[in-house]
């Protein structure tokens, strides 16, 4: 396969991925998720800069805002399949409160870039922004980049981890408990 | 506009105005009058462990540097600049010996001395540095390793001031021999809601779980039914508040145990497994054979702390006018679990609570909803009703305090009755 038909075949599954959770389809989602699944958002917080590293990229790297992954921090989410069917679970109860009404979401995924991919395994990153309502509240805006594992599927995809990197700087929105 | 407090609040706080959930000026007098006045919790410990380390907290809408000095004392100051007034303090956390003001650079130790003025050199009078260093907090005092600060000097130790309520945070935190430890960064949120809500939520509202939170936690659930046989809420010290189950003598082990009823217990390896079951040996040696029973539900301490037993977190609801909070929220784990460990229990908080918390969230859309409902008009005559089990409570030869069964509503009157009290204290001054 091309490099050109990869980045054709990947960018098509997210956009599926995209349309389900914005459809509300989140029982047809969870195929596209392996049962292995790490899904987690990290921590993100505002540590000191680091004076001896001044000069450095490293000095305001993403990665040192972010906690709770393998670090000793904590993260706002860290869930396998059994948590993740959960959610999935409990969006078509009458009395799951914060999604009755149900959130009117619309993504746009975008900056699909392939880091590496050793045949089974893919490494991709894609930024995402969201639009968020629910009637009764005011509208929200998410913006965050994923970074996933994908393991290749027949013709298409699972997703085997997923890290969700938020951006807000405060956390101003009635849930981060979306599925992303 | 003049505030009428009777008319807010009746005499046994069964009736409660929507104007004390919303209005700006009953705020502004809550600042003066709470906020000015009492203990506020800052932080633990074990998140300034060595010199130099500090963290950021708040004081309602105050911003406070927490820090561990020099010589190993802790340091609340107010986190703004002597000269014009800037934050001097930019990060959440870490770990420094200066805080530099972006200004003019007039430069601070951790513990709040002014060091450097850096246009000192160029004036002929100098400024006398010892008296301009950032405003101390009057009094800090710590409790098995809670660090609390106020702004009232007179205010009674730290330890009269939680009294009883010792006795029931004592019951978790004395279990683990080492203690607790906050792991990481605390969750931080904004939720349109006043900041008495989330208080009142977790000082004894335990019959919104089953309700609210049914979509997780059914009411035929275990959780649900140890709640309906062996709940109790206990009021220590009015504004105070504890809220757990008593489990009967021969409850087995792992029907009791801290850390058991959570997905991260339930679902856990054997090695955690065990792990929960060598504390839950060690109880009664712990904390005595009473509180050893205790598997708890929620507490409060007043005004704005909170802590959750089994996903185990430790919670303030910082105010930011009368229909905002920032709400803070560390997991905390004990101290002397194996480190891997600490990293599985931390989940018991992460996904669950928080806000991104498969049940927290329930809880932000009620407290966002009921302020859609303390914000309207035509309604003062119709005040919110508090009355549930209105003269039904008691005492319980081991449990100090007044108690009450789990569906009684006499732990937000006595929250409402003190709130009451500290306003007119104000207003009378
Ligand atoms: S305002 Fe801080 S140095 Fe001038
Ligand atoms: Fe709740």
């Amino acid at each position: 396969m091309s490099a050109l038909e990869r980045q054709y075949q990947v960018e098509q599954f997210y956009y599926r991925e995209a349309r389900l959770l914005d459809n509300r389809e989140y029982q047809s989602w969870l195929a596209l998720i392996h049962p292995e699944i790490r899904y987690s958002m990290p921590g993100r917080s505002n540590p000191m800069v680091n004076n001896r590293e001044r000069g450095q990229q490293d000095m305001i790297s993403v990665e040192r805002e972010l906690e709770g992954l393998d670090s000793n921090g904590l993260p706002i989410r860290d869930e396998n399949y059994a948590i993740l069917w959960l959610r999935v679970d409990r969006a078509y109860k009458m009395n799951s409160w914060a999604e009755n009404p149900p959130a009117r979401t619309r993504r746009i995924i975008g900056n699909i870039e392939i880091l590496d991919d050793d045949g089974d395994t893919l490494q991709v990153v894609s930024n995402f922004h969201l639009f968020y309502a629910r009637p009764g509240l005011r509208d929200f805006f998410y913006a965050g980049q994923r970074r996933d594992t994908l393991i290749r599927q027949d013709s298409s995809f699972q997703i085997r981890c997923r890290e969700i990197v938020m951006d807000m700087a405060d956390i101003n929105v009635p849930t981060l408990g979306l599925l992303l | 506009m003049a505030i009428n407090l009777k008319e807010l609040v009746n005499s046994d706080a069964s009736l409660i105005s929507r104007r004390v959930w919303s209005d700006e000026a009953v705020y502004q007098l809550e600042k003066r009058a709470i906020f000015g006045k009492t203990w506020l919790f800052l932080g633990h410990e074990s998140q300034i462990k060595s010199a130099g380390d500090f963290v950021q907290a708040y004081m309602c809408e105050t911003p406070i540097i927490l820090a561990r000095g020099e010589n190993g004392d802790i340091h609340a100051s107010i986190n703004s600049c002597t000269h014009r007034g800037l934050p001097v303090c930019r990060s959440d956390h870490g770990n420094t010996k200066r805080f530099i003001c972006p200004y003019h650079n007039w430069s601070y130790s951790v513990d709040g001395s002014l060091v450097t003025i850096p246009q000192e050199r160029a004036i002929k009078c100098k400024p006398d540095k010892r008296e301009l260093g950032l405003k101390k907090v009057p009094r800090v005092e710590t409790w098995r390793g809670l660090i609390f600060g106020s702004f009232n000097e007179a205010i009674e130790p730290l330890e009269d001031y939680l009294g009883d309520m010792k006795f029931y945070l004592g019951a978790w935190i004395d279990r683990f021999p080492g203690g607790i430890e906050f792991i990481g960064s605390p969750h931080r949120w904004v939720i349109d809601t006043n900041w008495k809500l989330p208080v009142e939520n977790q000082l004894g509202d335990v019959y919104h779980g089953p309700h609210l939170h049914a979509s997780i936690i059914a009411a035929d659930s275990e959780a649900g039914i140890e709640i309906d046989n062996y709940a109790y809420n206990v009021v220590p010290t009015k504004g105070h508040g504890a809220s757990f189950r008593l489990m009967p003598e021969d409850t087995p082990t792992d029907k009791i145990a801290w850390g058991f009823e959570t997905p991260v217990g339930q679902l856990g390896s054997d090695e955690l497994k065990n792990y929960l079951r060598s504390v839950q040996a060690t109880a009664e040696a712990q904390v005595g054979p009473v509180r050893a029973r205790m598997k708890g539900l929620a507490y409060g301490v007043y005004p704005n702390l909170s802590f959750l037993w089994s996903n185990a977190g430790f919670k303030v609801s910082h105010p930011r006018g009368p229909n905002k909070v920032e709400y803070w929220s560390w997991s905390v784990v004990p101290a002397d679990a194996p480190e891997h460990l600490k990293q599985q229990l931390r989940n018991n908080h992460a996904s669950f609570f928080g806000p991104g918390g498969l049940l927290e969230q329930e809880d932000s859309e009620a407290w966002i909803q009921q302020n859609i409902g303390a914000n309207i008009d035509f309604a003062d005559d119709r005040m919110l009703y508090y009355g549930l089990g209105l003269g039904e409570e008691t005492t319980h030869p081991d449990l100090p305090g007044t108690v009450t069964t789990g569906a009684n509503e006499y732990y937000a009157r006595a929250f409402f009755q003190r709130w009451r009290e500290d306003l007119l204290a104000e207003v009378d001054g």
